[in-house]
């Protein structure tokens, strides 16, 4: 066994002293002088045109600075289908004007002060209802997203559903479920001539400077964003149009500006995980074998598309890929509604779909009279991956989320997952009994499938600095996953230096190198692979220019964590610093953009949940959960624990106690606050045990794969169908509120009767 | 935030004095955590806060033979930990222990709570003009009602909020009011007012009224007391639906019996049938599954909230059951 | 020429930290705003401004307490303990110690409002329970939910406290 310094250890977190202390500033915290305060002005109505805007008493307020209206912003768009400020309100919240006062108070007041005279259009709140034909229309291309769904096939269903003895079909639907990352969105931004700065909360200081750049129109050269320490999003703070309005403010006025959004406005106007509405059907021989899956998924995108079209395919990938199967087809329907927008949200639609794949699987196995665990072990994707021929030319980098068959996975620990994970909780054992009547116990599970892996070109750069430190820089943001820690384990590993000495600089556009958002759990992998490769060249380098100072071959040299040294004559040595005093600093830089020609890149895993149910009040309780994960080698085993045990309890939320709720009769979002979505509380937070299975991936850096995301999958199926077994009862919407409990104990009475 | 101007008052003439000429446009403060929402939220525009902090004697927990005095100030932390409190009046802690976070009930006060605004989400929402605001109509009779009443409620459907009103009504306190001209008192019953009697408001205070403090009768030593609640979650939640019940049992019968219900009803919701039909029942054979039916037999529920009617009777059905098992 | 509205400002002296601040405040700016945008104590954060979260937790007279749900001038005369009274980067207290050894924290916005309500707990209880820790860091959300590690961090806080 390789044995390492520093991969595979629980090294503190780099940035957290800093967060205990309250010295971390986040966006919020900036204070720049002069800076004034903006506020942003949202529409009251679901679906609007705004004929005009009337902003004389606003302006004419002592201490108002700047206004923005969408009449005269500049004209550039802030994505495809969103320009700064838009003449059409798409939703209850959408963003209609901003102002800039000298505090929050007067911006407030300024807000009040302005006109708006809106001619009203016909909305429409529900995905299911705006793909009906004679749905309104939200847009003029009509509801449904590029017109048709996103059809993904291997094989043929219907040929599949002729093999098999059996078929099922159910219809399962999840609640939009809200970001709302403790820190609400914030902006900083101040113009030094042609020159602007943003502070803003973000996982991707490069990404916002290019958008911010097409938005507004500025060289992205004169662009700087400064990604503060932020207090996460999950993946839901990708948007511009909060910095392109702060922008354009400051500018106006001269001045630096802040905007940061109120709680309420975080909900609304913040990134939702997609409501969906997810039909599957799946043929099975009486054996249990799988012979097709069909998986239908309308998903609401809300106003905007976001990435809504990534979504929409991630919540096909457990339908096409989990189950070994030669036919299989996802219908994805992606459609515009007048509500807040869906947005990335850790593991994107794979946790939706996977509640309705994994909740059917139990029904399966029950009909059958297979033990869910059997089921799985008999049908799931193995190292080999799907049949079938593969498509993509041999030469060509295979998709991280593949449809095709004939490729295999780089390493597939979903065995040991299902195994380890049913060992820990006494799968077959029923449940004790609980003392009252009313408490019923049961136990369910459900496995899960991640694309991650390759994300985007990711470039880092290392350097021997002149004062002897060694510095990893990446435009890679920490946004509480823990990359900040862990890219410098990978730089320390390759050079063969301690930990803490590599020194990191991250998130800040004019610093650092490209890299890609933190997303889709690629930090590790891509930006790992880049800073894995990096380190390697910058140690070769420092060897290279020691060998002639010291008189020796390169290859009689080693790295310390003092400096270099002779290997047979170890007293010959030269420090760091005295080698950057005698060559001056040394940087490389690697660009990587990762991917497999042989591989797909899939992360893994089973969770299992043990929960009672109060059928007198409808009440769940999880009392055990184990979440078992194959993300290959653990470089951090502390943090990632942290990651899992976080992205479990979250979802636990999701499947219990969360959704946003929109008025249907004026698009009105109800229940924007943490009081009324139901975020769980350390109360809520089970007895839990985390699991990974022993796999070293022959790919990823030092055999890492994916963590960040896929602890969100399993979770809302594992629970469902432990609620089923407990009680017997199945509820096909999330989340699993008393309320639902208890409705459909009481329906299932009616029946039985 | 509109602006206001925060006036500390000294003495209980100058607090009632100020908020009356200042009517309608004035309101008390005493902890802040639930005005100051609705303040942010523009559902209510004040011109001035009189706070109630600064008067004497209003912050003091005094316990008798007679029993129990709480001055309105006092917070419901002190509630839910005062030894006197814990023991003698059990449902009263419970329910305070209930509310909300350690944070919110360090700074909250009994007063504020049994005062405390409704949390209905149209009333919350300056988007919706309701009933309650002086608008034309109720958002929640036909959708959109899953935390709405289901007894007791004819116009306006909201749930009173506060989970000490419910314990306070089942322990029969009385409810003490001051104004510049002295005090009255009245059951802490006949306290609240349903919608039906006063759209705007939830309780009797007039302008220049204000809570000074809540006397509770001694229970008998037969007495035994409990509040449960159930929430959405497992932690800090209003109500789905609440019961408080306070029994005096004797020689192994019920001797009296009072059941309140909360989040169920625009006020605290007492239900004398059951309270008689318990009254001289040997406690080993009361039948709780009826009792808690029994409270629920005047329910109306609305499109979204009918689970309540089971999750209450079950809730009624427990708290008896518990009490009599003690 | 629009009218501004008309507002109120009154001189207090505000205790944070044992030091003393006389400061002018406008009646209805909230503890919270005064110490963020009036002394720069930014370690409490706003997330949500309602008294939902937590964030904003600070100690009055030793309680902990949403300071964004009182005005300044309901505190004015009283004592205040914000995270910044605590400990800096360099010399961490034994709590933050431990919250950094268990990893008690992701992001990291919400951190400051549980060492808060965690520091109240501890000193009115120096061997809590975990039902103990759960219910007095119940007002806190740490919507990265990272409540496996905060809990563990607050119970070797507690043992090493002791040892
Ligand atoms: C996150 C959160 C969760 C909550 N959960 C619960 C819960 O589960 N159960 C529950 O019962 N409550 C809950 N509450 C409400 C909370 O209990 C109240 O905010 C608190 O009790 C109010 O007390 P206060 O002293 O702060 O009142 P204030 O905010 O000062 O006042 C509240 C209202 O009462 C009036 N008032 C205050 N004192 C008096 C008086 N002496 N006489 C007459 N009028 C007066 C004020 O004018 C105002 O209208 C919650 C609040 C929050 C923010
Ligand atoms: S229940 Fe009452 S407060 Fe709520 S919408 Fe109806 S009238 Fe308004
Ligand atoms: S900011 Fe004060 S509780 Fe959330
Ligand atoms: S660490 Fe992110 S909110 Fe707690």
């Amino acid at each position: 066994m390789t044995t390492f310094k520093t991969i595979g250890k629980s090294e503190p977190r780099r940035d957290l002293p800093e967060k205990l202390t309250g010295e971390a500033k986040y966006t919020a915290d900036v204070q720049l002088p002069g800076m004034l305060f903006g506020k942003i002005l949202r529409s009251p109505h679901p679906h609007a045109r705004i004929l005009s805007i009337n902003v004389d008493a606003a302006r004419n307020l002592p201490g108002v600075r700047a206004v923005v209206t969408p009449f005269d912003a500049p004209k550039g768009q802030v994505a495809p289908d969103m320009p700064i400020l838009d003449t059409e309100a798409r939703y209850v919240g959408d963003e209609v004007a901003a102002v800039a006062a000298d505090d929050e108070d007067l911006a407030e007041a300024a807000l009040s002060l302005i006109e708006v005279k809106y001619e009203q259009l016909p909305f429409v709140t529900d995905a299911v209802e705006a793909i009906k034909p004679d749905a309104p229309q939200t847009r003029p291309g009509g509801n449904l997203v590029g017109g048709k769904p996103l059809t993904l096939i291997r094989g043929s269903v219907e040929e599949g559903f002729a093999q098999a003895d059996r078929i099922f079909e159910e219809t399962y639907s999840t609640p939009a479920q809200a970001g709302a990352a403790l820190e609400p969105r914030a902006a900083v931004a101040s113009w030094d001539g042609d020159n602007l700065t943003v502070w803003k909360s973000t996982r991707g200081v490069h990404a916002d400077q290019l958008a911010l750049s097409l938005a507004l129109d500025v060289p992205r050269g004169n662009i700087r964003v400064m990604g503060q320490n932020m207090g996460a999003g999950y993946g839901t703070k990708d948007e511009t149009r909060l910095g392109a309005i702060t922008a354009v403010l400051a500018q106006r006025a001269g001045r630096p500006v802040k905007i940061e959004l109120t709680r309420q406005e975080e909900f609304v106007a913040g990134r939702h995980r997609h409501g969906t509405t997810t039909t599957v059907r799946m043929g099975v021989k009486n054996d249990g074998t799988v012979t097709a899956v069909h998986a239908t998924t309308i998903m609401d995108t809300g106003a905007y598309l976001s990435s809504g079209p990534g979504v929409i395919r991630r919540a096909g990938q457990g339908a096409l890929y989990l189950y070994r199967c030669a036919n299989v087809q996802y219908d994805g329907y992606l459609t515009y509604t007048n509500t807040p927008s869906g947005g990335s949200y850790r593991a994107l639609g794979a946790p939706q779909g996977h509640f309705a794949l994994e909740s059917l699987a139990d029904t399966i196995s029950e009909a059958l009279g297979i033990d869910p665990l059997e089921f799985r072990l008999k049908n799931h994707v193995g190292l080999e991956g799907q049949p079938g021929e593969r498509v993509t030319p041999a030469n060509e980098v295979l998709d991280t989320q593949p449809v095709e068959g004939g490729v295999p996975f780089s390493s597939n620990g979903l065995r040991e997952c299902l195994q380890r994970g049913s060992e820990a909780i006494d799968w077959g054992q029923p449940s004790e009994r609980p003392e009252s009547g009313n408490l019923r116990r049961g136990k369910g599970m459900g496995m899960f499938i991640y694309r991650g892996g390759a994300g985007g070109r990711s470039i880092a750069r290392m350097r021997l600095e002149s004062d002897g430190s060694l510095r990893l820089l990446t435009g890679l943001m920490d946004v509480g996953e823990g990359s900040l820690t862990v890219m410098p384990q990978i730089a320390a590993e390759e050079l063969g230096v301690g930990y803490g000495q590599v020194l990191v600089t991250f998130g800040d556009s004019e610093t650092t190198p490209e890299a890609p958002l933190t997303a889709g759990s690629t930090a590790t992998f891509s930006t790992g692979t880049a800073t894995k490769e990096a380190a390697r060249q910058l140690k070769a380098r420092i060897i290279e220019v020691v060998a002639p100072l010291l008189d020796t071959e390169p290859s009689n040299l080693q790295i310390t964590d003092d400096g270099v040294e002779h290997i047979q004559y170890p007293e010959r040595s030269v420090s760091f610093a005295q080698i950057a005093e005698s060559v001056g600093e040394i940087e490389v830089e690697a660009a990587i953009s990762p991917g497999s020609r042989d591989h797909v890149i899939n992360s893994f895993g089973a969770h299992f949940a043990e929960v009672e149910v109060d059928t007198d009040t409808g009440q769940v309780r999880v009392l055990r959960y184990i979440a078992a994960h194959d993300s290959g080698r653990i470089l951090n085993p502390k943090l990632a624990i942290n990651q899992v045990e976080g992205g479990v309890s979250q979802m636990l939320g999701f499947t219990l106690s969360e959704q946003m709720l929109t008025d249907p009769r004026n698009g009105v979002t109800l229940n924007a606050s943490f009081l009324e979505h139901k975020s769980p509380t350390v109360q809520d937070f089970p007895e839990m045990q985390v699991l990974f299975a022993d796999v070293v991936d022959p790919v990823g850096p030092f055999g890492a794969k994916a963590l960040g995301e896929p602890p969100s999958i399993g979770v809302a199926p594992a629970v469902a169908n432990a609620i089923y077994n407990a009680i017997g009862v199945r509820i096909r919407d999330l989340p699993l509120t008393p309320d639902r409990v208890l409705n459909e104990i009481e329906a299932q009475r009616g029946d039985s009767q | 935030m509109k602006p206001f101007k925060f006036e500390q008052a000294t003495t209980a003439v100058q607090a009632s004095q100020t908020h009356a000429d200042a009517a309608p446009n004035a309101r008390f403060i005493s902890g802040g955590t639930d005005i100051l929402g609705e303040i942010k939220e523009s559902v209510l525009e004040v011109n001035i806060l009189v706070s109630l902090a600064g008067l004497s004697g209003a912050s003091e927990i005094i316990s008798s033979d007679l029993g129990l005095e709480i001055g309105a100030l006092v917070t419901l932390a002190r509630i839910a930990s005062d030894q006197s409190i814990v023991e003698t009046y059990p449902a009263l802690a419970q329910a305070a222990e209930s509310v909300a976070t350690p944070q919110i009930r360090n700074v909250g006060t009994l007063g504020g709570n049994l005062c405390q605004r409704p949390r209905c989400w149209y009333y919350r929402s300056p988007l919706f003009d309701c009933l309650k605001k002086g608008g034309e109509t109720c958002f929640a009779s036909d959708e959109g009602n899953k935390y709405h009443a289901i007894l007791g409620a004819e116009n306006c459907h909201i749930v009173h909020p506060s989970d000490v009103a419910v314990a306070l009504l089942a322990l029969d306190a009385t409810v003490v009011v001051s104004n510049a001209s002295g005090d009255r008192q009245m059951p802490i019953g006949d306290f609240f007012v349903s919608p039906d009697v006063n759209m705007l408001a939830e309780n009797v205070l007039e302008p220049g009224e204000f809570v000074s403090k809540v006397k509770i009768p001694k229970p008998s030593s037969g007495t035994r007391s409990v509040y449960l609640k159930a929430k959405e979650r497992q932690a800090y939640d209003f109500a789905l639906s609440s019961v408080a019940v306070s029994l005096e049992v004797r020689d192994e019968t019920i001797t009296q019996a009072h059941v309140v219900l909360g989040g169920v009803a625009p006020v605290p919701y007492s239900v004398p049938q059951v309270d008689s039909e318990l009254t001289g029942q040997k406690i080993r054979e009361v039948d709780v599954q009826a009792i808690g039916q029994l409270a629920v037999k005047d329910a109306q529920p609305l499109s979204d909230n009918s689970y309540k009617v089971r999750l209450t009777a079950s809730m009624v059905a427990r708290a008896v059951s518990r009490l009599i098992s003690e | 020429m629009a009218q501004l509205p008309i507002s109120y400002s009154a001189s207090i002296t505000l205790n944070v930290n044992g030091t003393d601040h006389q400061i002018e405040v406008d009646h209805r700016w909230t503890l919270l705003r005064v110490l963020r945008d009036v002394l720069g104590l930014t370690g409490a954060k706003r997330g949500c401004d309602r008294g939902e979260c937590g964030a904003c937790t600070v100690l009055v007279d030793g309680d902990p307490v949403c300071s964004c749900s009182m005005l300044a001038l309901q505190v004015g005369g009283r004592q205040v303990r914000t995270v910044e009274g605590l400990g800096d980067a360099n010399s961490l207290n034994v709590l933050q110690e431990a919250f950094l050894a268990e990893d008690g924290g992701q992001c990291g916005f919400c951190t400051p409002g549980f060492i808060m309500s965690a520091t109240a707990l501890l000193e009115s209880n120096t061997d809590p329970t975990e039902d103990e820790i759960k219910a007095a860091l119940v007002g806190n959300i740490c919507r990265c939910n990272a409540y496996g590690r905060i809990i563990e961090s607050v119970k070797a806080a507690a043992k090493s406290e002791a040892s």
